[in-house]
């Protein structure tokens, strides 16, 4: 471990910011409010900032994007296909554990399973990731619950934990290792991971206090969600709440289904498009011919949570679905963020219990 | 697969051209094609059972089932015009561009199944997926006990392939009963419903795997009379459709249960069907 004082994490930004498109919590103009996005100068990548309003993993899975483009040419006959080039080098700049957490399961997901999504690994090559301790909780936060924070463990290249006037920095790769060397860092000492350690154990003390916006037992209902005994009417009143907006997935860190479409860009020429989408719109399992497999809310509304919460989805992120970033609870207007619904689902099960 | 860069992008369709078009039933037509790329079409190998990611451009890309045979069979794609892509590609004239992606999926058990009795049971266009496999076990019949087909359709008009299945029938040991819902003049064949077909043949229940495609409806009432035949759930196949965008296991548009049907599927047994908790 390596001391970088404060007053130097600047230089630290500055000097990825040579190598790589940087990308960081910057403040929103008008609003102040911390957002993940693209920082044109280093200055503006704030360490300090809370957790940002929407997790990165638009950087790795735009909104929209175009992955491929064609023309055809029905006089000539003749069709050809294009794919994009994605690959740029990006530096991911105080990504929290719980969305670094979240990145690590979409690489999971996308990469690791029987075939390897191309498009987002164009996004994820050639990237450096530093992560960013929370030495006290948010809020929104339930990351202990679901064993993704306040600290990192894996992931990273780089991992800083605010020490006083100092950032612990901590290499997790060789890329982090030289960085250090390139900025000429001292070593911290013999005690660094002790000292490290008491910060975050000081950090998790704080969240019964502090973190009192949401609490998600998620280990409780995994099992029930898995084997799919809970009561209709848990799913009946959650599809009730549910507005169909797709705000939760938009915000969520793990949620990554998308839509493609091909989309006319003039003279026989199209561009394939590919933007998220959520499970929770009517029109997402709609085939030609309007034949909807599921079609009542409640059904689409169940398939999230046995998508972050069952056991056969964590096999393939390796871990639970949902990382405790608690954005869905802040974004939802229907109160069905995913601690609401686990604590239907616990309370369902309490009462059964009792009968 | 040393070189990262070597792995297959399966993203991007391969273009083939439309040699001819046939006409089928109506809304149905059949497009042969080959790719563009000879080394493409070398590389473009199937099981029965699959499916292709099929572009037509300018208006989107749709999953299909592949109709046609693993072994020495023209390639082709027998489709229904039925949403907006589908309804372009019909527009397409022999000499047009496509583009394929795949093949994906699972597909029909082929080795598992020898020395059993083969039943197809298809209603409608269910037959277009069956094909691919029907043709293969044909071709290897004496790994085969007795190979039956039972086909309904609404009409004698809606049969798919009756060209097909005129010379299929020729062929010795190869059961049919074909169908149609209610009497028409001229119509030799049998009256009702598929499932009524299955006491007709005699259906064997010992060591008997069968395969199903059709509509829900005709699809639960078949099952129903398989089982009550005393075939075992886990002997009865059957290939489920659902809205893809990738089909490679991304978009997650065709989650059943806890299955997508792109990769653990296309081709699931009724067991499996039975512990998906979702409509079909």
């Amino acid at each position: 471990m390596y001391i970088l004082p404060k007053k130097e994490s600047l230089r630290m930004i500055a000097a990825l910011a040579e190598d790589y498109d940087l990308y960081g919590p910057v403040l929103q103009d008008v609003s102040g409010e911390p957002l993940f996005d693209r920082a044109m100068d280093p200055a503006d990548v704030r360490l300090d900032a809370a957790i940002t309003y929407n997790p990165p993993k638009g950087v790795l899975f735009p909104q929209s994007e175009r992955i491929l483009s064609y023309r055809y040419d029905r006089e000539s006959r003749k069709a050809s296909i294009r794919r994009d080039d994605l690959v740029r080098p990006k530096a991911l700049v105080g990504l929290r554990s719980c969305d670094l957490n979240g990145l690590l399961c979409l690489d999971r997901f996308f990469l690791g399973q029987e075939y390897v999504d191309d498009v987002y690994l164009d996004h994820r090559k050639k990237m450096f990731i530093v992560a960013n301790t929370c030495v006290r909780p948010f809020p929104q936060c339930f990351c202990v619950c679901t064993d993704s924070g306040p600290s990192a463990r894996e992931g990273f290249d780089v991992n800083l934990t605010e020490a006083g006037d100092d950032y612990l920095f901590e290499a997790g790769s060789d890329k982090g290792e030289a960085l250090a060397k390139r900025l000429g860092l001292k070593e911290a000492g013999p005690d660094a991971s002790a000292r490290k350690g008491r910060i975050v154990d000081a950090s998790i003390a704080r969240f019964d206090a502090e973190a009192t916006e949401n609490k998600a037992w998620i280990s409780r209902v995994v099992n029930r969600i898995t084997t799919g005994f809970i009561g209709n009417e848990v799913w009946e009143y959650v599809g009730d709440q549910c507005f169909e907006c797709g705000a939760c997935a938009f915000v969520c860190p793990t949620c990554s289904c998308f839509n493609i479409e091909d989309v006319a860009s003039g003279e026989g020429g199209a561009d394939r498009m590919r933007s998220w989408d959520s499970c929770s719109f009517e029109g997402y399992t709609r085939m030609a011919g309007d034949h909807n497999p599921r079609k009542p809310v409640e059904d689409r509304r169940n398939k999230r949570f046995f998508c972050k919460l069952s056991y056969t989805q964590s096999k393939k992120y390796l871990r639970p679905g949902c990382v405790g970033c608690g954005r869905c609870a802040r974004v939802c207007p229907g109160d069905i963020g995913l601690p609401n619904v686990v604590t239907y689902i616990r309370r369902e099960t309490t009462k059964a219990g009792t009968r | 697969m040393n070189d990262p860069n070597a792995r297959a992008i399966v993203t991007v369709p391969e273009i083939a051209v439309i040699d001819e078009i046939k006409d089928e039933i109506e809304d149905v037509r059949t497009f042969y094609f080959s790719f563009e790329n000879q080394e493409a079409g070398r590389n473009f190998r199937i099981k029965s059972g699959q499916f292709v990611m099929c572009t037509v451009f300018g208006a989107g890309e749709f999953a299909v089932s592949l109709p046609f045979s693993p072994e020495n069979d023209r390639l082709h794609l027998s489709v229904r015009q039925v949403g907006k892509v589908t309804r372009a590609l019909h527009e397409l004239r022999p000499g047009d561009k496509i583009g394929i992606r795949g093949p994906f999926g699972n597909g029909f058990p082929f080795e598992e199944i020898k020395g059993r009795n083969i039943i197809y049971a298809a209603g409608g266009i269910g037959i277009i997926p069956l094909r691919s496999s029907i043709v293969h076990v044909l071709r290897h019949r004496k790994d085969f006990g007795r190979i039956i087909l039972l086909y309904g359709a609404r009409s004698s008009k809606d049969l798919m392939y009756r060209y097909m299945i005129d010379e299929w029938q020729k062929i010795p040991g190869f059961e049919t009963h074909i169908g149609i819902d209610r009497a028409e003049p001229g119509w030799t064949g049998e009256v009702g419903f598929v499932h009524t077909l299955i006491a007709k043949a005699s259906v064997p229940a010992k060591d008997t795997t069968a395969f199903v495609c059709g509509p829900p409806v005709m699809f639960n009432s078949v099952i129903q009379e398989l089982l009550g035949v005393g075939l075992k759930e886990d002997a009865i196949v059957s290939t489920l459709e659902r809205h893809m965008k990738c089909g490679i296991g991304k978009c997650q548009h065709c989650a059943i249960g806890r299955t997508l049907v792109c990769t653990d599927g296309p081709v699931y047994t009724y067991r499996q069907i039975k512990t998906l908790g979702e409509q079909i």
